[in-house]
């Protein structure tokens, strides 16, 4: 059994290193053939990244890091509850559906600036923005999985006289967890993205921050340093949310 | 002998597309304690829809419906077991038989103890740390016996609970459906759509027509419960004229 896991761990991560090889190569090709200061090579990037990673890059990160996953909390304690409930009651799911196929299609970065009068120029602004986008996706995929659960499998349990309560505890949360966490994974996404659009406004603090302001010192191999944190705390976090499906989930493929 | 279940011309109407229809019309049926009985009948004839209001899932009837005098809502002494999504896959095969126990209040230590008990009893301990996808169809129905019997009910209601299966552990089933309904006398109403097994394992064989439904039929079979009897020239017999009799209605 172990030896098994360790395998399949050892599989994983020599998976992990070709594809970085094949990343970091492809990189270094480009950077060749376009012979262009915007694109140093992976090695400077590297250098640079090891040499201001300490001291310049995890306080950005750290600041970036508590945005990201205070956002995707909120929006996941707010959203799941939410659709849980609409996918269940057809009536609230029909008179809310106008209002959220209405509201879902509107770029919600489009409301930054309102934010940033209304909600000040600190955390507090991001964080509402980053949740509000990623809440939507969570709600939808998270309704929909809930309104396409098989009716026997409430039948079932409505016919041991569960409460409402139970009736989400034993069906609906966990016949949904998997949908849920897909949204998540697909949240996660979308939250870095309009991450780094929100450091880029008014904030002298957060990764996406470093990364225009390297870019507007014409410090590349800076900017590419951040760039290349930036996408190892995304590739953590799709880790850690791997490790949840794999925990909770285990059902799915058991 | 006293009557436990009592169905005196019971009614179902549901509305599709804004049109009534009666699934079910002028239903009697009396049952014995400990009875074992078989519900036949084409599809579409309200089977499911009568196994819902004896289950107490559906309140829209009109007509009596008592089990032990009571409505079916009030005794909560029922236990249904369906063909499909009667497990959880999302639990595992111990806390799938243990749920209806843990939602009926039971303190931990108990609840534990009776789950081991039934699981060992239908040979599923080994199995109990499984999710229904890694079970074979004999075992998942297996489960979602031992999963109804936990809860210790007066009343089984099986709604084509072995249609899935293969033949050989089809048998198997029926026969563990018997032993079960042997040791623990409880009243047993089965719908199944095959012949043989409503002979099988029906003291009282109740032969429905369709649209709406209704008993047209009603008979007593001695031959229930008689492991010798699925070879037997009575048993054939009695198949063939309950196959008849479903082609008429």
């Amino acid at each position: 059994m172990f030896s098994m896991i360790l395998k399949k761990l050892t599989s994983q991560s020599l998976k992990t290193i070709l594809t970085l090889v094949f990343l970091f190569g492809s990189w270094q090709l480009l950077a060749l053939i376009l012979q262009t200061p915007a694109l140093p090579p992976p090695g400077e990037a590297l250098k640079s990244l090891g040499a201001i990673f300490v001291s310049e890059i995890v306080g950005h990160l750290g600041v970036s890091l508590y945005r990201v996953v205070v956002s995707l909390i909120i929006a996941t304690l707010l959203a799941v509850p939410l659709g849980l409930y609409l996918g269940k009651n057809k009536a609230a799911d029909q008179i809310s559906a106008p209002l959220i196929y209405l509201t879902y299609p509107v770029p919600k970065v489009v409301f930054l600036p309102i934010f940033l009068i209304l909600l000040g120029i600190g955390n507090v602004s991001k964080i509402v923005l980053i949740t509000l986008v990623v809440f939507y996706q969570i709600l939808v995929t998270t309704r929909d999985a809930a309104r396409n659960l098989a009716k026997e499998y409430v039948l079932s349990v409505k016919s041991l006289k569960a409460s409402e309560w139970e009736i989400y505890r034993h069906v609906y949360f966990p016949a949904c967890l998997p949908a849920i966490l897909t949204s998540l994974r697909l949240g996660l996404g979308t939250a870095l993205a309009v991450l780094f659009l929100v450091e880029t406004y008014a904030t002298r603090e957060g990764i996406g921050f470093f990364i225009m302001d390297s870019w507007s010192s014409l410090a590349y191999d800076k900017m590419f340093a951040g760039i290349i944190a930036m996408g190892l705390m995304g590739f953590v976090l799709y880790l850690l949310l791997d490790g949840c499906e794999k925990i909770f989930c285990r059902w799915v493929n058991p | 002998m006293e009557a436990y279940l009592t169905i005196k011309s019971l009614q179902v109407d549901y509305y599709q597309d804004n049109r009534q229809i009666t699934a079910l019309k002028d239903v009697n049926l009396k049952l014995p304690y400990g009875t074992s009985a078989s519900l036949i009948g084409p599809s579409g004839c309200g089977k499911s829809t009568l196994l819902s209001v004896l289950a107490g899932l559906n309140q829209k009837y009109t007509g009596e419906v008592l089990l032990n005098g009571q409505s079916p809502q009030e005794n909560g002494k029922t236990a249904l077991i369906l063909q499909d999504y009667g497990l959880f896959p999302w639990k595992t095969v111990w806390d799938n038989v243990k749920l209806g126990l843990q939602i009926k209040g039971i303190a931990r230590r108990e609840y534990e103890q009776k789950t081991e008990e039934i699981l060992r009893k239908l040979g599923l301990l080994d199995l109990r740390k499984r999710f229904p996808a890694q079970l074979s169809g004999g075992q998942r129905q297996r489960v979602a016996i031992a999963r109804s019997l936990v809860l210790e009910p007066e009343l089984l209601l099986m709604d084509e609970p072995f249609s899935s299966l293969d033949a050989l552990t089809r048998e198997e089933m029926q026969d563990l459906v018997l032993r079960l309904w042997q040791e623990t006398k409880l009243t047993i109403l089965l719908i199944t759509h095959n012949i043989e097994e409503a002979v099988f394992l029906g003291q009282r064989i109740f032969v429905m027509s369709a649209c709406p439904g209704t008993i047209i039929r009603e008979l007593e079979n001695p031959l229930a419960g008689d492991y010798s009897a699925r070879g037997k020239a009575d048993f054939w017999e009695l198949a063939a004229s309950l196959r008849s009799n479903l082609r008429r209605s």
